[in-house]
């Protein structure tokens, strides 16, 4: 017998209302995660990647279908299922630092082993020197090494990245990307990420779910069998993003 | 440093002073040249004279000599019971109908049909129902200063960043902790505006409610002086709400900062 999957989707169907109408954003979602995976879901815009990833963080629920965690069915959010979110969302009147630790504040734990647990976590997405900051004195990459940090600390067991680098710079988004892989291979977290951006996709996943729109679904699944790291040069690596970006196109 | 220091000063003496000072000046032309008479408009030694004289002058070596203390704090003690009252409502009854539909309908219709009814027409209904003095300016100082507490809080909290409450529920903050921890900060400098607006007013509605013939206090004052035909007690009663109105105003926004972090560091 195979071993349970760590999230198990069945039939996920979401439906939205708009002027005039309903709308069936997401229809027919079934997929496994095991643990430790690394999912990217590829489409283009108005697919309902992000809709897809807010339901399994719960913020959303689905009209039809069943989100299951470990067995478990998923009837909100909660800290074991984090999410990055695309925009900044961090707490403008708390520091850097803060911002790491908030959620760390409602478990028992005292302060000292907590602030040592946001210094730990501060190095780690490398930002050590800049707890005292305040979000609006950062720059745009740095405040989502800290939704990061926000986010691991709390030690999820799926973490939910709905296109966070997407509004970075080219360069600061290969950096992010390198330091996501990192701290993947380090913590061994299952992570599913949400990216229009096929280059993204092949760097990141084992696998990726590509998605095609109206209604939103998964139309194929293609895993990567790229050894790591990956060479962005590589034949094999912009063989696999041609197919990719080829499928993407036909898609729509 | 050096520089700085000067900057500094520049910007935080020189630069408020300056309207009043031109202001101070044309006062003194136009009293120069006498196309006004002095007893309609004064010219500003007099007025420097009687606030001397009102400031600090002996009991009892005039009509209006030393009274300035027990009117200042009569009226202080006025605006901040009445302030304190529609804060106290204002904000929490703001922040839950802002969050919460139901209370949103429920609250309203009611609180915006009050709104339109003008403060000063409470006054004969306050004079009946609380006598002449203390209450009756209280109650006015407090229904006037509720209104722009209660909607700035409401706005406040109606605009919330979704995404931050998201974040919340996303790291597993109940409720009621996400209601002091992540709601109320990031609704705060709309509820600071709110209260320095009520504050405001709360000036305003004091003097209305102090015209009524209460024995003390700034707009008791101004009220006696015009019975008396004393222009420069009148102006020097307003120069001194203007000051104390604005003194107020530092008091809440340099209190605000010292208790919450929120309102220090998203200014």
């Amino acid at each position: 017998m195979r071993p349970r999957p760590l999230l198990s989707i069945r039939g996920l169907r979401k439906v939205f209302p708009f002027t005039g109408g309903f709308h069936t954003v997401l229809d027919g979602i079934d997929f496994d995660v095991e643990e430790g995976e690394f999912i990217c879901f590829l489409g283009r815009s108005g697919c309902g990647k992000t809709t897809l990833l807010k339901i399994l963080a719960g913020f959303l629920l689905p009209n039809a279908g069943r989100v299951r965690l470990a067995g478990k069915p998923v009837t909100g959010p909660g800290p074991e299922r984090c999410f990055v979110f695309q925009e900044d969302a961090l707490f403008p009147w708390l520091t850097v630092a803060e911002n790491i630790g908030f959620g760390l504040r409602g478990r028992a734990r005292d302060r000292a082993s907590r602030r040592k647990a946001v210094d730990r976590y501060l190095s780690m997405v490398g930002l050590s020197g800049f707890g005292e900051y305040l979000p609006h004195e950062i720059s745009g990459g740095m405040k989502q090494r800290v939704a990061l940090a926000r986010v691991l600390i709390l030690e999820p067991r799926v973490l939910l990245m709905d296109e966070p680098f997407a509004s970075l710079d080219a360069q600061t988004r290969e950096e992010m990307q390198e330091l996501l892989q990192s701290l993947w291979r380090q913590l061994s977290h299952t992570i599913l990420f949400v990216t229009h951006d096929v280059h993204e996709a092949v760097i990141l996943a084992d696998r990726v779910l590509l998605m095609a729109k109206d209604p939103g679904c998964i139309r194929e699944t293609v895993p990567i069998g790229l050894p790591r790291p990956r060479g962005r040069e590589d034949a094999a690596f912009l063989g696999l993003c041609r197919t990719l970006h080829t499928a993407l196109r036909e898609g729509a | 440093m050096a520089e700085s220091s000067a900057r500094n000063w520049r910007r935080r003496i020189l630069l408020p002073g300056l309207i009043p000072a031109f202001v101070l000046l044309a006062w003194v032309w136009v009293a120069r040249t006498e196309c006004i008479p002095g007893y309609l408009f004064p010219p500003p030694e007099e007025i420097g004279r009687a606030a001397l004289d009102y400031l600090f002058g002996g009991t009892g070596e005039g009509p209006y000599a030393g009274r300035f203390l027990r009117d200042a704090w009569s009226s202080l003690f006025r605006v901040g019971c009445g302030f304190l009252i529609a804060a106290g409502l204002g904000v929490p009854l703001g922040v839950l109908s802002g969050r919460v539909a139901t209370a949103r309908r429920l609250m309203g219709s009611t609180i915006n049909g009050l709104r339109a009814v003008p403060g000063i027409s409470w006054l004969p209904l306050a004079m009946v129902w609380f006598g002449i003095g203390m209450r009756t300016t209280v109650f006015l100082v407090a229904l006037a200063a509720f209104f722009p507490v209660y909607l700035n809080a409401a706005a406040g909290a109606r605009q919330v960043n979704p995404l931050l409450l998201q974040a919340g529920a996303m790291m597993g903050v109940r409720r009621l902790r996400g209601t002091f921890s992540i709601l109320l900060p990031a609704a705060m400098p709309h509820i600071v505006t709110g209260l320095r607006l009520g504050l405001g007013i709360s000036w305003a509605y004091l003097v209305l409610g102090e015209l009524t013939g209460v024995p003390d206090g700034l707009g008791a004052v101004i009220m006696d002086a015009r019975m008396l035909g004393r222009i420069d007690i009148i102006v020097v009663g307003m120069i001194l709400i203007a000051v104390m109105g604005r003194a107020s105003d530092l008091l809440l926004t340099s209190t605000l900062r010292l208790c919450f972090m929120s309102v220090r560091r998203m200014q």
